[in-house]
């Protein structure tokens, strides 16, 4: 049967490789054409060649969860199971971006722990475009080190449930990895220092200066700063941290973090704090979680805080009716206003 | 504000306030927030129309009480 995974595979994670992905999707791929017609029979070299034709990514779409060409061969991969040398290649083909986006799941998937930061973070320097279906059906555009960011920090991509993995930091105070160094560090590392040149002399900076003149950091100070930062990395609001460092002029930079003149830079980002902090609350709305301060409710509505202090004393002046009398309405508004809808019309 | 109630026939019987210009989007979120499976894995449908998200309840026509059927996708 063309369904069956391949005898001679090991299993992924205790279970056929194949229940790595859940059993809707897979009946889906399995019912679908394009796994029927071009997906039998496939070996690991003809599978390059299906995967040299793809032209977009994405899980399942439109109102019956067609699944993409991209999905059914993945799948393909998980049932034939290539050797970890095919996947690597994959990976490491320069030509073909779709291919090495597919080889980068593949290995998220199934690779261990150290293999997968090994193989997919010099991917964080490809920034070529990749199209994108989204669930919809729409296309759109999206980046290799978006997608990459996408496999690494989050636990579901593209209809798959992603296995979790250990936290980098973890590795490497077990020793498996070396810390990250981006390719871009030279070029950060000359920036920052022109930036500290032009800086006031603050107490902080004296000795920080003292230190950088000495000579390069310990690399104890690197690590302490990397673990500081590391949550950062590893963060939900990570994108919207890049994003707005993006807008201030900084770029791609995520590595800026781990130096230790970026605490410099967060005490500049001190008076902008409170707006960042906004921010990610409304972030925090979005991916619906549903902790409750009395800073989110302003943000949300809108009053400077000391209006909605003044109007405390009335009941229901709070635009999202959180504080309604009747308690399963209240709670149904505080629900409605974590996944940032408007509170019920009575 | 209506009440819908939705159920899967396996089980799950899902009783949700919304307004009647919530989308089905909208809905799917909140029930996904009480029966704790993902939004995007939740297909509403109404004896084979299924459901789009972008449509507001008030335009399929969906009032007070009215029972919906959940399925997954």
């Amino acid at each position: 049967m063309a369904n069956r995974t391949d005898p001679a595979a090991k299993s992924i994670r205790g279970t056929n490789p194949q229940n790595l992905v859940e059993k809707i999707v897979r009946s889906k791929i399995y019912q679908n054409t394009y796994w029927k017609e071009q997906c039998f029979g496939l070996t690991a070299e003809t599978l390059v060649d299906k995967a040299m034709e793809l032209d977009h990514i994405g899980g399942t779409y439109g109102g019956n969860r067609k699944p993409t060409p991209f999905l059914c061969l993945v799948m393909k991969m998980l049932q034939i199971q290539p050797e970890k040398d095919i996947v690597v290649e994959f990976i490491k083909n320069d030509d073909y971006k779709y291919v090495r986006v597919m080889g980068a799941f593949y290995l998220r998937l199934t690779g261990i722990d150290s293999d997968i930061y090994r193989y997919l973070e010099p991917l964080y320097n490809d920034y070529r475009k990749v199209r994108r279906k989204s669930p919809d059906g729409n296309f759109i555009l999206t980046h290799v080190d978006v997608v990459i960011d996408e496999l690494l920090t989050t636990d579901y991509s593209c209809d798959i449930a992603i296995p979790r993995i250990k936290k980098r930091w973890t590795l490497e105070s077990l020793g498996a990895l070396d810390a990250r160094k981006s390719v871009l560090e030279d070029d950060f590392e000359e920036e920052e220092e022109k930036d500290e040149n032009e800086q006031d002399g603050l107490e902080e900076e004296a000795a920080h200066e003292k230190d950088y003149y000495r000579g390069r950091s310990p690399v104890r100070d690197r690590e302490r700063d990397y673990r500081r930062d590391s949550h950062r990395h590893r963060d939900r609001d990570y994108d919207r941290d890049r994003d707005y460092d993006r807008e201030r002029g900084r770029g791609r930079d995520r590595d800026r973090d781990r130096e230790r003149e970026g605490r410099e830079r967060d005490r500049r980002d001190r008076d902008h704090g409170r707006r960042r902090i906004r921010s990610r609350s409304r972030d925090r709305k979005r991916h619906a979680h549903s902790s409750m301060s009395p800073r989110r409710h302003e943000a949300e509505d809108g009053n400077p805080p000391e209006e909605s202090k003044k109007k405390k004393g009335k009941k229901e002046k709070k635009d999202d009716g959180t504080d309604h009398p009747d308690p399963e309405i209240a709670e149904a508004n505080r629900i409605r206003a974590s996944l940032g809808l408007k509170p019920l019309k009575l | 504000m209506i009440e819908v109630v939705l159920n899967d026939r396996l089980g799950k019987k899902v009783r949700v306030k919304c307004n009647e210009d919530d989308t089905i989007g909208d809905l799917k979120k909140l029930v996904a927030s009480q029966t704790g499976t993902r939004p995007d894995k939740i297909r509403i449908q109404k004896w084979y129309i299924i459901n789009k998200d972008h449509i507001t309840l008030k335009d399929y026509e969906i009032h007070d009480g009215m029972g919906l059927e959940l399925y997954y996708n």
